[in-house]
């Protein structure tokens, strides 16, 4: 289990590597955008405009050796710096601190509404299989991965504004431990809308599993035994159903992380996402690759921590 | 293209549900017997025909012109005042003329779908087709060489799955001057991963198949092998991949749209959703008709490639 541990971090520096060298040669290809929007809006003079831009990225550090810039880059990010705001001149990471507790609120609220709606509907759907039950739930199920969350956030925004009245607080965004009755109201809607359609997912893949294991021997001496359907189902099938569905849980924060990015902008939640948004309107490219480098790195790690937690549940699995 | 593809695959998968008497029943019993037994699978399917047909015949079926603004008088005009004789009619809700209402513009919202059911759907047939290009000939290649180069290749690939989606996409609309072509590309290239790691597992099993090891026997190069015996092998997961991805790219590049970075010409369902969604507690008829164009593309798209992937190969499952 260790050397496994082991490797796979060896594994994930070597992704997180590729990664960064992607980055870096994605951004030397489009060199310059930034330095030459800057002096246009700030030079009008036709023939200072190259000595302005030389200047410019002499200033950014983008005149000097190619494997230097490279090797300052990666050294840089393994410190955890990464780099200074275009636009603000502070410390990405600073900035990011700031942002990372709205996103990550955002993203437990979800799993949370995900994982209370997707399992007892789960359930349901696969203990009255092909009932009209099961038919209605999986229906919803299906059409909830069509529906795109942001439209879903929308119409809840709608329709609270037009039948109940209400809409979430315009107010700066409050910190949930400063003030939670606010930063709920704030954070109720998106966490819906996102939760619902991960849950669709989650449900889907539960029943799936479900079915699976209600069809193995040992649940069938359960009823044999003359227990009841309660004990058959939530203390024999369940506990074997859900251990699949915690990998997917843990694959589908990358989706949770991609959505929240279309909400927070949606719902103007002072997150990740909306920070990074803006910064592309902004040609920030340093807050851009560090928001990027960020999200990618924790969710590999996130990843194997998932994969241990796996095989910690079910003594079946080992790694080797 | 699309609507004569899925056409035929309607046919096929007909002929699939009951192969004992087909000839009875002839073609609309078929297809009567296909929606009774999979409804959602043929709605999906009606969606698709639908949708394609719209994005095919778009400058017939659209009725105006996606950019055309439309004015009324203006009942403030009156001789000698400074108000318009004309404004624009705009924010309206739905009438015969305008049969999904107006936009903040006063273009047409119903001319708007229309239009940007072709977007959508050239966005996404770009997207997948430069995903499958370049997939196939990762995964066959991974899959027929194996060994380091296989290991490389699939690191790489990982690398690229370590992103969410969407991060990978802002980065490259951030690094990348937008437009079409490379926004399908942007799309292609966050779906190449999951494709070429499908195409891969079905090199590996073809690769030992009795077939190409005769071909090999008789002296076949490599290429040989791998264009003439393997890819043939392997044009059901493509098949599958092609008609489940597109939901999916469809879903992504309206969240783009909607998110302001993807280009705003020609119309698109994410954008006039995002338009919409400004002045919807007056007049919902602009976010509305771009929300639902959405959530009934990528409902259709998912419901057709489900039934499609059923009937060709149920062992191949997307994430």
């Amino acid at each position: 289990m260790q050397q496994y541990i082991v490797r796979r971090v060896l594994l994930n520096v070597v992704v997180i590597f590729l990664v960064i060298t992607a980055i870096f040669i994605g951004l030397r290809a489009t060199p310059g955008d930034f330095a030459v929007r800057q002096v246009a809006s700030q030079v009008t003079d036709v023939h200072s405009m190259d000595e302005a831009t030389a200047l410019v990225r002499h200033d950014l550090g983008l005149d000097r050796p190619i494997l230097e810039q490279y090797g300052d880059f990666v050294g840089d990010f393994f410190r955890g710096d990464l780099g200074e705001s275009f636009a603000t001149k502070r410390p990405v990471m600073d900035e990011l601190k700031d942002r990372l507790a709205p996103s990550i609120e955002l993203a437990i609220l979800e799993i949370l509404i995900a994982v209370v709606v997707a399992v007892p509907v789960g359930i349901l759907s696969a203990v009255r299989q092909d009932t009209w039950v099961d038919y209605v739930l999986r229906f919803f199920a299906i059409f909830w991965l069509g529906v795109p969350s942001f439209f879903v956030g929308i119409l809840l925004l709608y329709f609270l504004a037009r039948w109940a009245h209400w809409s979430p607080p315009i107010t700066d965004y409050q910190d949930f431990f400063e003030n939670p009755w606010m930063n709920l109201q704030a954070m109720i809607l998106p966490a819906v809308a996102g939760g619902l359609a991960v849950g669709a997912i989650i449900m889907r893949f539960l029943r799936s599993q479900l079915l699976e294991v209600l069809r193995q021997d040992y649940v069938r001496t359960a009823w044999s035994k003359g227990l009841r359907e309660r004990a058959v189902i939530m203390r024999h099938a369940l506990k074997n159903a859900l251990i699949p569905v915690l990998t997917v849980v843990g694959l589908l924060l990358a989706t949770v992380v991609s959505g929240n990015v279309v909400l927070e902008t949606l719902f103007n939640l002072p997150g990740l996402g909306l920070y990074v948004v803006n910064a592309i309107r902004q040609d920030d490219y340093p807050v851009v690759q560090g928001v990027v480098l960020l999200v990618a790195t924790s969710l590999v790690f996130v990843n194997l921590l998932v994969d241990v937690a796996y095989a910690w549940v079910d003594p079946r699995i080992r790694y080797g | 293209m699309l609507a004569g593809q899925e056409e035929a695959g309607l046919e096929v998968l007909v002929a699939a549900q009951e192969p004992a008497a087909p000839s009875e029943l002839g073609w609309l019993g078929l297809v009567g017997r296909f929606i009774r037994r999979k409804p959602l699978g043929a709605f999906g399917i009606g969606v698709v025909l639908v949708l394609s047909l719209a994005a095919g015949a778009a400058p017939w079926l659209s009725r105006y012109d996606a950019e055309e603004t439309f004015r009324v008088a203006n009942p403030a005009y009156a001789p000698g005042s400074f108000q318009p004789q004309e404004k624009l009619y705009a924010r309206a809700g739905p009438s015969l003329r305008h049969w999904f209402g107006t936009d903040q513009f006063g273009r047409d919202n119903y001319a708007r779908v229309v239009w940007g059911a072709r977007r959508s759907l050239g966005v996404a047939l770009g997207a997948l087709l430069f995903a499958i290009i370049f997939g196939t000939t990762i995964g066959i290649v991974s899959g027929y060489y194996r060994g380091w180069l296989d290991m490389l290749l699939q690191r790489l690939m990982d690398s690229i799955q370590a992103f969410p989606a969407m991060f990978i996409l802002l980065l490259l609309v951030a690094l990348t001057e937008s437009n079409l072509v490379t926004l399908s590309m942007g799309l292609g290239f966050v779906a190449l991963a999951s494709v070429q790691r499908i195409i891969r597992s079905a090199v590996l099993t073809a690769r030992e198949e009795p077939h190409v090891e005769a071909a090999r026997a008789i002296g076949c190069g490599p290429v040989r092998l791998m264009a003439v015996h393997i890819l043939p092998n392997v044009a059901t997961p493509i098949i599958v991949v092609f008609s489940i991805g597109l939901g999916s790219i469809i879903l992504a590049e309206a969240a783009l749209a909607f998110l302001g970075l993807a280009p705003i010409e020609p119309p698109s369902w994410g954008m006039m959703l995002d338009e919409g969604r400004a002045y919807m507690t007056n007049q919902p008829s602009t976010m509305l008709a771009g929300g639902l164009a959405i959530t009934l593309a990528v409902l259709g798209f998912n419901l057709a490639g489900d039934a499609l992937r059923d009937f060709l190969d149920p062992r191949i499952r997307l994430q």
